[in-house]
C-alpha cells in the first residue's frame, strides 16, 4: 500500500504526473505481480526507470510501436495479466485507437492506457505532440473509463483505481514536472464520482486534470470580484457523474473548464448531460479552442489559449449575468 | 537536534545509507541517487527545514556539501 504523506505528496508533485505514475506503478506491482508495464521508447519518461530495473519480468519496452502496443496488451489481459500501456497521450489516442476500439473498446479487455502529457504541456514539440482530441476520441468508444487526476496525488490514486476496475481504462495525465499540488493529504477517491472542493453560491465551475487547480485560483479571483463559484473535480469523464451535473444546475450558470479542446471533451460530456435537463442555466465551456497555435512552451500556451487562472476568471465574470 | 544531524537525516532516510556514507555523496554516486530519489530527498529536505525550494536550487543540489550551501539561501545553515 503507497504510504500517503505530506513528503511523498511534495516528491510526486516535484516529480509531476508522469514520476507520479512511475511511484505509483512501484506500489502497484507489489501487491499484485500480474500487473505489468508496457511503454513505446519512453521507459524514463513514464517515470519507469526505476521499475524497469526492479521489476524487469514485469517490463516490457516495443519500442516506438503503439499499436502493436496496444495489440500486445490486449493479448496479455486475455492471459490474465494487467497491463499498462504508456506513450505520450496523443500517440496512444489517434495512432492506435483502431486498436484501443478493439482491444479495449468491443472486447473488453482491461488494457490500462496511460495517455501521458495530455493537453498543452510539451508544447514546444509542437502539434504533433500536443494532446488536445484525446478525450473526444476515446469517450466515443464504447466501455472505456477515462480517469483525468487533477495533481499527482490524485494521479497515484487513479493507478490505484485503475488496477481495481475490472474493464479498460484510459488514464490521462496532464501537466509537466513541479504540478502544483490540489490536495495536500489524503482523501477519499472513488471512480465516477467527482469532488467538490468549494462550495459557492453563484456559479459551478466543473473542472478537469490541471484545470482543477487553475479554476481554484479563478474561483479566489471571482470571489474579489462579488461572485460566489463552487468548484468541482470531475476527475472521471467517463461514467459522468451525472448527478454532480444535475446538482450544478441550482447555480445560476456552468462552467467547465478543460485543457482539451472545446469539442468533445469535459464540455461535450456535460453538454449531453443538460441536453436532458429541461431547466438547466447557461453552460460556458472553456478549453482549447478549435485550432492549432505555433508551437511554443507549456504557460505560453495557456496563456494563448486563455487557460490561466486570471483568464478564465475573466472570461466567467465577462459572461455571467447576475 | 542539530541542523547538520537533520540534514543529514534526510540523506539517509531517504536513500538508506550511513551518516559517514551521506557525507561524501553526490548525485547518482548510488542507485538509490537517481531522478525519482532526487525528488525524494529534496521532499524530505524541505520537510525537515520547513522551506519550499526553488527549481534552480533543486536542479543544483548535486551534492551533500552543495545542498548546505544552497541551504544558505533560505537561511539554514548547516552546522
Amino acid at each position: 500500500m503507497i504510504q500517503i504523506t505530506p513528503q511523498n505528496i511534495r516528491m510526486w508533485s516535484l516529480l509531476g504526473s508522469c514520476g507520479a505514475f512511475g511511484a505509483a506503478a512501484e506500489s502497484v506491482v507489489q501487491e499484485n505481480s500480474n500487473i505489468v508495464m508496457l511503454t513505446a521508447d519512453l521507459c524514463s519518461f513514464a517515470g519507469l526507470s526505476r521499475f524497469s530495473k526492479m521489476y524487469p519480468d514485469n517490463f516490457f519496452n516495443v519500442g516506438i510501436a503503439e499499436q502493436n502496443m496496444v495489440g500486445v496488451a490486449g493479448g496479455m489481459a486475455k492471459e490474465g495479466l494487467i497491463p499498462f500501456v504508456t506513450t505520450y497521450a496523443t500517440f496512444a489516442s489517434m495512432r492506435a485507437l483502431d486498436q484501443i476500439k478493439v482491444n479495449m473498446g468491443y472486447m473488453k479487455l482491461p488494457v490500462k492506457l496511460v495517455g501521458m502529457t495530455a493537453g498543452l504541456s510539451v508544447g514546444i514539440l509542437g502539434a504533433t505532440h500536443i494532446s488536445i482530441e484525446d478525450i473526444a476520441a476515446i469517450r466515443s468508444i464504447p466501455n472505456i473509463c477515462i480517469l483525468s487526476p487533477a495533481d499527482s496525488l490524485e494521479t497515484v490514486k487513479c493507478v490505484e483505481a485503475a488496477v481495481q476496475i475490472a474493464g479498460p481504462v484510459y488514464l490521462r495525465l496532464s501537466g509537466s514536472m513541479n504540478n502544483p499540488p490540489v490536495y495536500k493529504a489524503d482523501y477519499d477517491f472513488v471512480a465516477g464520482k467527482a469532488i467538490t472542493l468549494k462550495d459557492g453560491e453563484d456559479i459551478t465551475i466543473i473542472a478537469t486534470g490541471t484545470m482543477v487547480h487553475n479554476s481554484l485560483r479563478a474561483a479566489k479571483l471571482l470571489e474579489e470580484k462579488g461572485i460566489s463559484a463552487k468548484v468541482v473535480n470531475m476527475h472521471t469523464l467517463k461514467p459522468l457523474d451525472v448527478d454532480a451535473v444535475k446538482s450544478a444546475c441550482s447555480s445560476k450558470m456552468i462552467i467547465t473548464v478543460e485543457e482539451h479542446s472545446v469539442i468533445g471533451g469535459l464540455g461535450g460530456a456535460v453538454a449531453e448531460v443538460l441536453a436532458g435537463i429541461e431547466k438547466k442555466p447557461e453552460h460556458l465551456i472553456i478549453g482549447v479552442s478549435d485550432s492549432y497555435k505555433p508551437a511554443g512552451e507549456y504557460k505560453y500556451l495557456l496563456e494563448q489559449y486563455g487557460l490561466l487562472p486570471e483568464q478564465i476568471a475573466e472570461k466567467i465574470e465577462q459572461n455571467y449575468k447576475k | 537536534m542539530t541542523t547538520l544531524e537533520a540534514y543529514t537525516k534526510a540523506f539517509t532516510d531517504t536513500f538508506g545509507i550511513t551518516d559517514e556514507e551521506a557525507k561524501n555523496l553526490k548525485f547518482q554516486d548510488i542507485k538509490a541517487w537517481d531522478s525519482v530519489g532526487h525528488m525524494g530527498l529534496i521532499a524530505a529536505i524541505e520537510e525537515a527545514f520547513d522551506i519550499m525550494m526553488e527549481t534552480d536550487d533543486i536542479v543544483d543540489l548535486s551534492s551533500f556539501d552543495k545542498g548546505k550551501e544552497i541551504l544558505k539561501k533560505y537561511d539554514v545553515e548547516i552546522d
